[in-house]
């Protein structure tokens, strides 16, 4: 298990401050990193190295929190502690601010667009999730503020393919949401977590929805349909979220994100003890309450907090991740043979 | 807990710097809520008592001003209608109620009543606790809006490229006001219409026009006002009466029409129906609703008073066409092909913020937004139409909507006693007084709100 995460490469991605997050555009050969000195970078491979491509830093005031690429690559979105959100647009290495949506009463904490690329969703300090829409024209309209948390709102996900949005807060909950006639409406809250959420991972298929927290816990929760034969309950047409294993008793503090591979299944997960860690689900377990091993667990992978990890959505088993030292990780990830 | 960011300056969670900058800390994030300092205002937010849905962030309510919102509940007003049957004269007060022309489909909708039969129930219940007057506050809406339809004719004469007096945005509703000035401040504010809510005249109305036609002093009068949104108690602690002393305040309590309707469930009072006074003196028996069942008809009125006298346009019906959602509606007029007028209903917090946006990007295709912070408009406020569990009673809104549409209607400018009182009390539509009562100005953010520590 030592050897399962090599490391590749380590670089000074924001130095003197902390690096908050990475993003992988569709296609995985570019990396967006964010941090405290209000910048976004862009990192690409040359050989075997990472490079940095291009440095956007003159769309915000302060932190920026998280960066999301939109489905087609294109576009990068970048969440700031300004209160506002920035959209990028890509020409070649070039990014071009070409709208700034504003709105939120204060720090915004993440971004997230729908695989469609029509819809973006962000959330903020303000205790709000919001829904943008986007024409053809690069015009973005608000179709939604959603008041449902009732605290800050750390993070915002969608869906892989439907248009389903999820958060978490510091309210300790997840919430999903969904289109009901011309406004969204949330039609779920995901409860047992006994602390803030940090962060939220959708499985490949979706039907699983993983989230870590401040509880020092992993929770999967699963999707059930109305009329499922497990007979789990629902809620009208609306379907049910069930908590179907817990992963406690391998973090030693704050877990601050978790990734879910979607080429392997391999989740991996980003800790305020330093350390990285990926976990993958027992061969023959359970789907209703499956099992998951702890495959790899690297203690020092940062000198600092590890605030992100991301696996690339191409290339099996690489891994990026970000700390609070400013530092920027390729890991590559080699599951165990079997026994 | 992992600090993110913080607003103090003082935090005992610092444990973490990374906004160098500013040295801004996280404290887990929403700064840690003691018990003690949460106040009335989280009481009141725990009971489902919002500044409309966009509100939702505390942060515009001082803690003092959140006990005075508090406070006008209908525990008060029985404290003061108690007081009149106490023998010291020197506490009594003569009570008058006045009814929001968005409150009366409630009560028609919840009784199974027309809208002037349920007013009949309403007076005859209030009078029957102790109120001396029951008002209709549509002729405050008329003055809202005669006042309203002039100023968007001088601001289409007076706009240029250079100097942009659109559009006009409407200021009757507080929740939008109030977040107008305090978080949007220029470039929105100087789009605002300056006429007074319907709510402030209304309190002019009754504590300096009637209070002198009874020989009474102002502060003799306690004055209810009966409204469909909690943001209406909010506008009820700023609105003064401009003729008074500084300070004096239109409205003493503003209590909303499901917290009066629950007053009416509980009250074992055998009540005979009666007819609205006025505030001439003589007793109307039907009520007349303007046109437009989300708000006073600010826009209806005044796209019509604009078609005529901008562009001598007869418009009968108004055709709105729902754009991006059915809280998003255009009226245009077109003439040979040209639109001529271009106005727009924009409700509930996401259109304002699209309205917003458009406005700041100088791409603004409308000469006039009737903004309203409820989705679904006045008759759709927290105040009336929430089921138990919070959420919007679509059905009893579609009802409201039905008792509306079906009572006579009647113009602004069709009413005698508003051309009186423009003579009588304001010494005629032109002069300061009339000015000075019927308009205000609107102030940009920047105001503190309590010492709390509040970055825009």
């Amino acid at each position: 298990m030592k050897d399962s995460l090599v490391l590749l490469g380590r670089i000074p991605a924001h130095p003197d401050s902390r690096c908050w997050f990475l993003a992988w555009n569709p296609a995985g050969t570019l990396l967006a990193s964010c941090g405290g000195d209000r910048s976004v970078r862009i990192w690409g491979r040359e050989g075997d190295s990472w490079i940095c491509k291009s440095v956007l830093c003159e769309g915000h005031q302060r932190t920026v929190r998280k960066v999301a690429w939109s489905p087609c690559g294109n576009y990068l979105a970048s969440a700031s502690f300004d209160a506002t959100t920035c959209i990028w647009k890509k020409n070649k290495d070039d990014f071009e601010c070409v709208t700034t949506l504003e709105g939120h009463e204060n720090e915004v904490k993440s971004v997230a667009w729908a695989p469609s690329g029509n819809l973006l969703a962000t959330c903020s300090r303000d205790k709000s999730v919001w829904v943008w829409e986007v024409d053809e024209e690069d015009e973005y309209e608000c179709v939604s503020v959603l008041n449902s948390h009732t605290q800050d709102v750390k993070h915002v996900l969608w869906h892989p393919s439907q248009e389903l949005l999820a958060s978490a807060s510091y309210d300790d909950t997840v919430k999903l949401y969904r289109e009901e006639e011309d406004d969204w409406v949330c039609c779920a809250t995901l409860e047992g977590h006994e602390s803030t959420v940090w962060s939220l991972a959708f499985d490949p298929s979706g039907q699983r929805l993983a989230s870590c927290s401040d509880d020092r816990t992993v929770r999967i929760w699963r999707q059930y349909l109305p009329g499922n034969e497990q007979g789990v309950a629902c809620n009208g047409s609306d379907p049910s979220w069930k908590c179907i294993c817990t992963l406690s008793g391998f973090h030693s503090r704050t877990i601050y994100d978790v990734a879910w591979c979607q080429l392997t299944g391999a989740l991996a997960t980003a800790c305020g003890d330093d350390a990285i860690r990926v976990f993958e689900e027992d061969p023959g377990s359970d789907p209703q309450q499956p099992t998951f091993s702890l495959t790899a667990h690297l203690p020092q992978a940062h000198s600092q907090d590890v605030n992100c990890v991301a696996w690339n959505p191409k290339e099996q088993g690489l891994l990026a991740s970000c700390s609070d030292d400013g530092e920027l990780a390729f890991w590559k990830y080699q599951p165990s043979e079997g026994p | 807990m992992k600090c993110e960011h913080c607003t103090r300056k003082e935090c005992s969670k610092k444990t973490k710097t990374d906004d160098q900058e500013n040295a801004s800390v996280e404290v887990p994030s929403p700064a840690p809520e003691s018990g003690e300092e949460k106040g009335e205002f989280h009481k009141l937010a725990d009971a489902k008592i919002f500044l409309s849905d966009c509100l939702a962030c505390d942060s515009c309510v001082s803690a003092e001003e959140g006990v005075q919102v508090a406070q006008q509940n209908a525990k008060d007003f029985l404290r003061v209608l108690n007081l009149n049957k106490k023998c010291d004269a020197s506490e009594h007060r003569v009570l008058a109620v006045s009814v929001c022309p968005q409150s009366l489909p409630y009560f028609a909708a919840k009784f199974s009543l027309s809208v002037t039969d349920a007013s009949r129930r309403l007076c005859g219940f209030l009078k029957s606790l102790g109120v001396h007057y029951v008002f209709d506050a549509t002729i405050a809406a008329d003055f809202s809006i005669l006042e309203s339809q002039k100023e968007f004719v001088r601001r289409f004469h007076q706009h240029s490229e250079e100097e942009p007096a659109l559009p006009m945005l409407t200021s009757a509703c507080p929740g939008w006001v109030r977040y107008a000035e305090r978080v949007l401040g220029h470039p929105v504010t100087p789009h605002l219409c300056t006429a007074r809510s319907p709510q402030q005249i209304m309190g002019s109305l009754v504590k300096d026009y009637f209070a002198r036609r009874q020989d009474l002093s102002a502060d003799r009068i306690f004055h209810v006002i009966v409204a469909p949104c909690y943001d209406r108690k909010l506008e009820a602690l700023q609105e003064d009466v401009p003729t008074a002393s500084p300070g004096f305040r239109g409205t003493d309590c503003v209590l909303t029409s499901g917290e009066i309707a629950q007053m009416m469930e509980q009250s074992d009072l055998s009540v005979r129906d009666a007819a609205l006074d006025t505030l001439f003196g003589d007793v109307r028996e039907e009520v007349r609703r303007h046109d437009g069942a989300s708000s006073d008809g600010c826009l209806a009125h005044i796209f019509r008073h604009a078609a005529k006298e901008l562009f001598d346009e007869d418009v009968g019906e108004l055709t709105y066409r729902a754009l991006r959602n059915r809280d998003f509606q255009e009226v245009t007029l077109e003439k040979s092909g040209k639109v001529l007028l271009r106005f727009a209903a924009a409700y509930g917090f996401r259109n304002i913020q699209n309205v917003v946006l458009k406005l700041k990007r100088g791409r603004f295709p409308y000469h006039f937004v009737e903004v309203l912070a409820c989705a679904g408009g006045c008759l759709n406020g927290r105040g009336q139409a929430q089921t138990e569990d919070g959420r919007a009673d679509r059905a009893l809104l579609q009802r409201m909507r039905g008792v509306h549409a079906a009572g006579p209607g009647r113009t602004p400018e069709t009413s005698a006693h508003v051309q009186d009182l423009y003579r009588e009390w304001l010494d005629g539509a032109d002069a300061p007084r009339a000015r000075g009562t019927l308009h205000t100005a609107h102030q940009g953010p920047g105001r503190p709100a309590d010492g709390r520590d509040i970055k825009w």
